[in-house]
């Protein structure tokens, strides 16, 4: 099966995920008590115009009616009008996705950028002090809280030391005129960069951890390999060895891991959003379950959805570039 | 996953498990940290139990008596006083005050109840509804198997604390809720754990010749499948309390956990928020009680992965 062919499988494959991920939120949003009328107008509010409200969201329609409808309309790529904000769900997830694109993807740099070569370095000198340090420094990251280090970089770096801002993300692509004391466009990007730096370490601490712990055990068990011992004993130098047999080799279960915890890392934004008072998806989704927005948080679960789906095809596709061996071989 | 896959693929008769097992609590026995975060493990669980003794028995007059009540104001209101060993701190409250006056030591140490009790019971439901739900899509296979995956992929392409947080809006904010929303999100990762193990387990030799010789799939999968099956879930398992325990936190910080005025870590933690200028210690106790405790469980949990997978044993 060739590349094409397999992604075009793959995509099939996720049409019934993406109608289950679909028809939870549609049954969780409906069995909210009470309805988004009553949050609009205030449930005292004249009986006539909350039935003018219905008809006009369609909200007076059975059930199994409105999910069809649903359904059909996100067919037609339309997720509906935002009761909340008044406005197409498309526009606002759009609005705020780049936010928590830039987000979660600075968050990845950072973790990545730490783990695999401290990974790597502590699989390569195991029981050595960098492997110790590198493990204690995982064992912390993977069992504290993403949003208590928020708050414990905002006391020490923003409020005690002053060096960094405490909230609000500075968005790099907004022109100069329209960000305080800035007047050019490196300006712009200086004042983004420094308040990205503390959502990032939150946020991206955790990802750091577990891909960290990994990287070292698959980097452990290849290089017990008989392969790496074979070149080993032909004299191949170690950093060789490392470099071009061993890595590439481990970075299959990497690879995985970092996949599947996209999903972790867009949960984990929630909580980093609200610490940091940034207003991305995150946010965004909370808001729309306060306001009982349904296509709002149905729009933006599915839209959460659909970004897991295509970093776990991702992974799968770049399985074939790490290992030559994997083919994409029948169903799966 | 990877878990599963690599180790005791042999193991399909009763004598080998047996000695499988003794070799994992030698192997435990012998791993310090591994130790170590069992004894945190049972300390914090009858910590726990003291807790929830007082609080339903004694609706905290233990906690009063000796100390200060965890819940309600106290007389003599000093409200965020810092640690005692900061300038301004006094030892009567030695990790401070929190913004109503109420000791903070007194709160940390009662929230061991909630977030103990709700990480074993929330990995508990997965843990069987995932167990079931693996072992069943393993055995049987095609179309039920292609069936229940897609329904736990679904499930787990829903962000944990997105999909909490719609169950709870739908049912309701409480802390039970909390915990059987984190129940359910969980149980695909045992799902699929399970079933990578099952698919292996169903091919051997004992499971043709159960077969063969007339027995029930259901008596197969509980009695042969499951028990051949499940260390990699009870690794998966101690290792889950840890991050159950960080999920419920989470929910809790956003208000869709414990409510006040119940002493919660996460809880206290969003309280906290808008005092972290003021008396910023007030952030830093029920964050490191929270730490302490995952770091238990995962102690323990990858002592106990290093003894089951022989392959990457230190």
């Amino acid at each position: 099966m060739n590349l094409a062919r397999y992604v075009l499988w793959r995509i099939v494959q996720t049409i019934p995920v993406l109608l289950g991920i679909t028809t939870i939120t549609f049954l969780l949003t409906n069995a909210m008590p009470g309805s988004p009328v009553d949050i609009m107008v205030g449930p005292e509010m004249d009986e006539a115009l909350k039935e003018a409200l219905k008809e006009r969201y369609g909200l007076n329609r059975p059930l199994h009616e409105r999910y069809l409808i649903y359904i059909s309309n996100v067919l037609q790529g339309d997720l509906g009008v935002s009761f909340y904000y008044d406005e197409p769900v498309t526009q606002k997830i759009l609005e705020r996705l780049p936010v928590t694109a830039l987000l979660v993807g600075s968050a990845y740099t950072f973790g990545l950028g730490i783990a695999i070569p401290l990974g790597v370095l502590s699989a390569a000198y195991r029981n050595r002090w960098i492997d110790h340090v590198s493990r204690v420094i995982a064992l912390f990251g993977v069992s504290t809280p993403s949003f208590w280090i928020g708050l414990v970089l905002i006391i020490v770096f923003a409020f005690h030391l002053g060096w960094l801002p405490s909230s609000d993300l500075v968005r790099p692509w907004r022109s100069p005129a329209q960000v305080t004391n800035a007047s050019t466009w490196l300006e712009v990007w200086y004042l983004s960069a420094r308040s990205l730096v503390l959502p990032t370490i939150a946020l991206g601490t955790l990802q750091m951890a577990a891909a960290m712990r990994i990287e070292r055990s698959s980097m452990t068990e290849t290089l017990g390999k008989e392969y790496i011992r074979l070149a080993r004993g032909y004299g191949v130098p170690e950093r060789t060895v490392l470099r071009r047999h061993a890595f590439r080799a481990a970075q299959l279960p990497v690879v995985t891991i970092v996949g599947l915890n996209v999903s972790t890392a867009l949960g984990g934004s929630v909580l980093i959003e609200t610490v940091f008072n940034i207003n991305g998806m995150g946010r965004l989704i909370i808001t729309g379950i306060q306001t009982q927005d349904y296509p709002l948080v149905m729009g933006t679960t599915l839209f959460f959805g659909v970004l897991f789906l295509v970093g776990v095809i991702i992974t799968d596709i770049s399985y074939a570039y790490i290992d030559p061996r994997v083919t994409y071989g029948d169903a799966e | 996953m990877a878990i599963g896959e690599r180790q005791e693929a042999g193991s399909d008769d009763v004598e080998t498990r047996a000695v499988g097992w003794r070799h994992t609590v030698k192997a435990v026995r012998e791993d310090t940290t591994a130790r170590l975060g069992l004894y945190l493990i049972g300390a914090l669980t009858l910590l726990a139990a003291f807790t929830w003794f007082d609080y339903l028995v004694f609706d905290y007059a233990i906690a009063e008596t000796v100390w200060y009540h965890p819940e309600n104001d106290p007389d003599v209101v000093d409200s965020l006083l810092p640690p005692a060993f900061v300038d301004g701190g006094t030892w009567a409250h030695p990790l401070g005050t929190d913004h109503r006056g109420r000791d903070l030591l007194v709160r940390v140490i009662y929230g061991t109840r909630i977030s103990i009790t709700v990480g074993f019971l929330s990995t508990a439901i997965g843990m069987i509804g995932g167990t079931a739900v693996g072992a069943i899509a393993g055995y049987y296979g095609g179309l039920v198997d292609d069936i229940l995956m897609r329904l736990a992929e679904t499930i787990y392409a829903i962000p944990f604390l997105v999909l909490v947080i719609a169950f709870m809006a739908a049912f309701g904010r409480s802390i039970t809720y909390a915990m059987v929303g984190v129940g359910v999100a969980v149980i695909p990762v045992f799902a699929r754990l399970i079933r990578s193990r099952v698919v292996t387990v169903r091919e051997m030799t004992y499971i043709s010749a159960a077969r063969a010789a007339g027995v029930k799939n259901r008596w197969i999968i509980l009695r042969h499948i499951i028990p051949n099956s499940f260390a990699p879930v009870i690794v998966q398992g101690t290792l889950q309390i840890g991050i159950s325990i960080l999920i419920i936190a989470g929910l809790s910080f956003l208000g869709y956990g414990a409510q006040p005025p119940t002493p919660d870590w996460g809880q206290m933690l969003s309280e906290s928020r808008g005092y972290m200028l003021p008396q910023p210690w007030f952030s830093i106790w029920p964050g490191l009680a929270i730490l302490f405790t995952v770091m238990a469980f995962n102690l323990f949990g990858d002592g106990l992965q290093d003894a089951v997978d022989p392959q990457l044993e230190d």
